[in-house]
C-alpha cells in the first residue's frame, strides 16, 4: 500500500544535448499537469518545483547534472519516470 | 583574392570597414541568417524597463491594482496565443511554436505572478513598478548560471515582462507586418520570438538588431524563415529613421544605411547572385559525390560537434559523420561525465544518422581544450604534451569509460571510433589492447555491443604520415586530420599572428603528406578519409580527388558545392591537376593555378565563394 504521504525520490541525470532549457523546461511543466502529485527537483542544495518554467531554467542544469527528483501524491512515481524520461531522451532538435 | 590563402580562418570575422564600401554608413554586426537583403527600415520602438510610473498605493486601491496586473496577464496571455495561432503546420516557424508555450507558463509562474502581487500588496507598489522590480530580481538570478544558452534565457522573462508592463501602461500592441510597407528591414533593440513571428510575412525582407547573438530567437527564427539578418549591431535602432534605406548582409554581418548608387548598384548583383546561386546549390546536396564519368565515388560526411547539428547536416546533403567531437562533453564543467550520459548523447547521435556511419572521435582533450576535471597539470608546451590519446592511456579511468559509453551505444546505428594524435604503433597496439579488454568486460557484464565497429586513426602527427603503412595493418581506416597535422609540420601555431603566413593547405609539403598517406591506401586498399578544414574547401576538391581520398568529411554547409563540383569533373581531369600541381615548387603558384582552372569552371562558383568567404568562421 502507498501512503498518503509517503515521499519518493530518486537520482537523475540529465542526459539530453541541451539540458534542462526552454523547450524541456515546457514540456515538464505541461505534462505535470497530468498529475495531482508534488514533484520537486532538486540540484545542490537548490530545490524547484517541476510546475515551474522559471524554477526548472533558473535550476541551471546543463548536460551531465545530477538531479533528485521528489515527489509526494498520487501518481508520485509516475510524474518522476515522465520527467526522467523528458531529461534524457530529447528527440534531436535542430534549434534548441 | 590572389592572397585567399592568407585568410586565417580561425579568428574572429574582420570588423574593420571593407574599404570598397567606404563613404556609406556601415555598421558591423554578426551575420546569423545569410543572404542580403536592401530595403526601407522600419524601426520599431520600445519601451525600456527603466521608464515607468512609480508611486506608493493607498491601502484602499491594493486590490484594484492587483486586479489590473491580473487583467493585464490575462490580455498578455491572449495576445501569445493569438500570434500563435497565426502559425500553423508546415508554417516555417512551426518548428518553433514551443517559445509561446514558454512564454505563456512564464506568465503564470508563481515567481513571476504571484510575486508581482505579493510585493504590490506587500510594498504597496503600483503594478508596473512591482512587476519591473520582479522582473530584474529573476533576471539578475539568470545572471549566475554558466551554460551561455540557459543564462540567455533571461530575455525571455524579460520579453513577457515587457508584454504586460506595456499592456498596463496602455500603449497598443505594436504594429504588425501587414500595415508595414513592402520590403520592410525591421529595426529594432531587441525583438522578442513573438514580435519575430509577428513581423514576418512577405512584407519584412530582413531583420537588423541591436542585441542578441547567434543563438538568440531571432537568429534562428531568421535561419528558419531564410531572412537575412544580422545581431549584436548595438546602436542601429537609435542611428536609423524609419523609411532610411538599408542593406543587411546576413552573411557578412554588414548593414549599410543610406548607401550610395554604386554601393546599391553592387549590392543588388550580389542579392541576384546569392539568391539563384543558393536554390541550384542547394539541390546538389541530395545527390551522391561522384564524378562526372562515373569513375570515382567519394563518400560526404560532416563534422559535427553538437546534437542540433546533426539535422542541418542531413539536410545538406551529409551521408554521415565524419568527425563527432566529444571534448563539449568534457569541457565547460567541473565534474566529468558518466558512461550514462556519453552512452545517450552518443545513442542519439547514431540512431538520429542510421544507417549512415557515424565516427566517434575518442576525447581530444589537452593542448587548448582543458577542463579542471581532467586535472592536466601545466605544461610548458602544451600542445606537444599530455593530451588527447596520450591523456586518454594515461587516464584509464576516464579512457574506460567513455569506450564503454561508445561501445555500448554501438548497437543503435553505423559506429566508427576514431582515435586521435597517434604517433606511433605501439600505441595504437595499445589502444586497440585496451579496447579489447573493455570489450571483454561488456560481454561479461552481459551488455550487447556492435561487433563490426570499424576503428580509425587520426593521422594528424607528421610520424603517424611517415608509419601509414603500419598504421593500415592495425586499422580499419586512417582519417587525415589537417588542422594539426600542418602545424606539427610546420611547427607553427596556426593562431600565432607571426607565423600563421606560413599555414597553408595547399603548400607542396602539404600534398606531398597527403599523398604518401592515399599511397598507402592504394597499396593496401584501406579507406583514407579527410577531415580538416582542407576537406571542405571547394578549390581543393579536384587535388583531394586526385591524391585519392575515399572520404571527406567537413563543415555541413560545404557539402552542397564540394558536391556539385565532384560531380562536375571527370577523375582523370583531377589526376592531371594534381600531377602538374605535385611538379610546382612554390604554394603560391598552385594557388593560382587551382584558382584560374576553378574561375574558369565554374566562374558562378567562384564568385559565391568569393562573397562567402568573408564570413568563413
Amino acid at each position: 500500500m502507498i501512503k498518503e504521504n509517503e515521499v519518493f525520490s530518486k537520482s537523475l541525470t540529465v542526459t539530453n544535448g541541451l539540458g534542462i532549457h526552454a523547450r524541456v523546461a515546457t514540456k515538464i511543466v505541461q505534462r505535470m499537469q497530468e498529475f495531482r502529485c508534488e514533484v520537486t527537483l532538486i540540484k545542490d542544495d537548490v530545490e524547484v518545483s517541476a510546475r515551474s518554467v522559471l524554477g526548472l531554467l533558473l535550476l541551471a542544469a546543463s548536460p551531465g547534472t545530477e538531479i533528485v527528483a521528489k515527489a509526494t501524491g498520487p501518481g508520485s512515481m509516475e510524474a518522476i519516470d515522465v520527467i526522467d524520461r523528458l531529461i534524457k531522451n530529447e528527440e534531436s532538435e535542430q534549434n534548441r | 583574392m590572389k592572397n585567399r590563402n592568407k585568410i586565417d580562418r580561425t579568428k574572429a570575422p574582420d570588423t574593420t570597414q571593407p574599404a570598397e564600401i567606404e563613404g556609406n554608413k556601415i555598421l558591423k554586426g554578426i551575420g546569423v541568417s545569410a543572404g542580403v537583403a536592401i530595403g526601407q527600415a522600419a524601426v520599431i520602438e520600445r519601451l525600456t524597463t527603466e521608464i515607468y510610473p512609480q508611486c506608493i498605493l493607498e491601502t484602499a486601491d491594493i486590490d484594484t491594482e492587483i486586479q489590473r496586473f491580473e487583467a493585464a496577464v490575462k490580455d498578455a496571455a491572449n495576445q501569445l496565443k493569438e500570434i500563435k495561432k497565426t502559425i500553423g503546420p508546415g508554417h516555417p516557424l512551426d518548428n518553433h511554436l514551443y517559445i509561446f508555450d514558454t512564454h505563456i507558463l512564464l506568465l503564470e509562474d508563481r515567481m513571476f505572478f504571484q510575486g508581482t502581487k505579493e510585493l504590490i500588496a506587500s510594498g504597496r507598489q503600483n503594478a508596473e513598478w512591482a512587476l519591473s522590480e520582479i522582473i530584474g530580481r529573476i533576471t539578475s538570478a539568470f545572471d549566475t548560471i554558466e551554460d551561455e544558452y540557459l543564462r540567455e534565457r533571461a530575455r525571455d522573462i524579460h520579453f513577457v515582462g515587457e508584454r504586460v508592463l506595456r499592456i498596463l501602461m496602455g500603449h497598443s500592441e505594436e504594429r504588425r507586418s501587414h500595415e508595414l510597407p513592402l520590403n520592410s528591414i525591421i529595426i529594432a533593440h531587441d525583438l522578442s520570438p513573438a514580435d519575430t513571428a509577428q513581423f514576418q510575412g512577405e512584407r519584412v525582407i530582413g531583420f537588423a538588431i541591436d542585441m542578441g547573438g547567434r543563438t538568440s530567437h531571432t537568429a534562428i527564427m531568421a535561419r528558419s524563415l531564410k531572412i537575412p539578418a544580422v545581431t549584436g549591431l548595438e546602436h542601429i535602432s537609435r542611428s536609423v529613421q524609419t523609411g532610411d534605406t538599408i542593406i543587411v548582409d546576413g552573411t557578412t554581418g554588414v548593414v549599410i544605411v543610406d548607401p550610395d548608387g554604386d554601393t546599391l548598384y553592387r549590392y543588388r548583383d550580389r542579392q541576384q547572385v546569392f539568391l539563384k546561386y543558393q536554390e541550384s546549390l542547394m539541390g546538389y546536396g541530395a545527390l551522391p559525390a561522384v564524378t562526372a564519368d562515373g569513375e570515382c565515388s567519394v563518400r560526404i560526411y560532416a563534422n559535427v560537434e553538437l546534437m542540433d547539428e546533426i539535422e542541418i547536416a542531413l539536410g545538406h546533403g551529409a551521408e554521415g559523420i565524419g568527425l563527432f567531437r566529444t571534448e563539449y562533453l568534457f569541457l565547460g564543467r567541473k565534474d566529468l561525465p558518466d558512461e550514462e550520459e556519453q552512452y545517450g548523447v552518443y545513442r542519439q547521435v547514431l540512431e538520429a544518422n542510421r544507417p549512415h556511419p557515424v565516427t566517434i572521435r575518442t576525447l581530444d582533450a589537452g593542448a587548448d581544450k582543458v577542463s579542471p576535471a581532467l586535472n592536466v597539470g601545466k605544461e610548458t608546451n602544451p600542445a606537444m604534451g599530455l593530451r588527447a590519446i596520450r591523456l586518454c592511456l594515461k587516464r584509464r579511468d576516464l579512457f574506460r569509460t567513455q569506450l564503454r559509453a561508445i561501445l555500448r551505444a554501438s548497437v543503435h546505428g553505423n559506429c566508427r571510433i576514431l582515435f586521435p594524435m597517434i604517433s606511433c604503433l605501439t600505441e595504437l597496439i595499445e589502444t586497440k589492447a585496451f579496447l579489447e579488454e573493455v570489450k571483454q568486460e561488456l560481454s561479461k557484464e552481459g551488455e550487447p555491443f556492435s561487433p563490426n565497429v570499424k576503428l580509425g586513426v587520426l593521422v594528424e602527427v607528421p610520424s603517424a604520415v611517415t608509419i601509414a603503412d603500419m598504421l593500415a595493418k592495425e586499422a580499419d581506416f586512417l582519417s587525415i586530420g589537417t588542422n594539426d597535422l600542418i602545424q606539427y609540420a610546420f611547427a607553427i601555431d596556426r593562431l600565432n599572428e607571426h607565423v600563421n603566413y606560413l599555414y597553408d593547405t595547399l603548400h607542396p609539403a602539404v600534398i606531398r603528406l597527403i599523398r604518401q598517406v592515399t599511397a598507402v591506401a592504394q597499396a593496401t586498399g584501406i579507406t583514407v578519409a579527410m577531415c580538416g578544414e582542407m576537406a571542405g574547401d571547394p578549390l581543393n576538391v579536384p587535388i583531394l580527388l586526385g591524391l585519392g581520398l575515399d572520404e571527406l568529411s567537413m563543415n555541413a554547409l560545404s557539402i552542397p558545392m564540394v558536391k556539385k563540383f565532384i560531380r562536375s569533373m571527370t577523375i582523370d581531369e583531377c589526376r592531371e591537376l594534381t600531377n602538374e600541381a605535385l611538379q610546382m615548387q612554390d604554394r603560391k603558384e598552385i594557388h593560382d593555378f587551382l584558382e584560374s582552372w576553378i574561375r574558369e569552371r565554374f566562374p558562378e562558383d567562384y564568385f559565391a565563394l568569393h562573397s562567402q568567404q568573408t564570413n568563413d568562421r
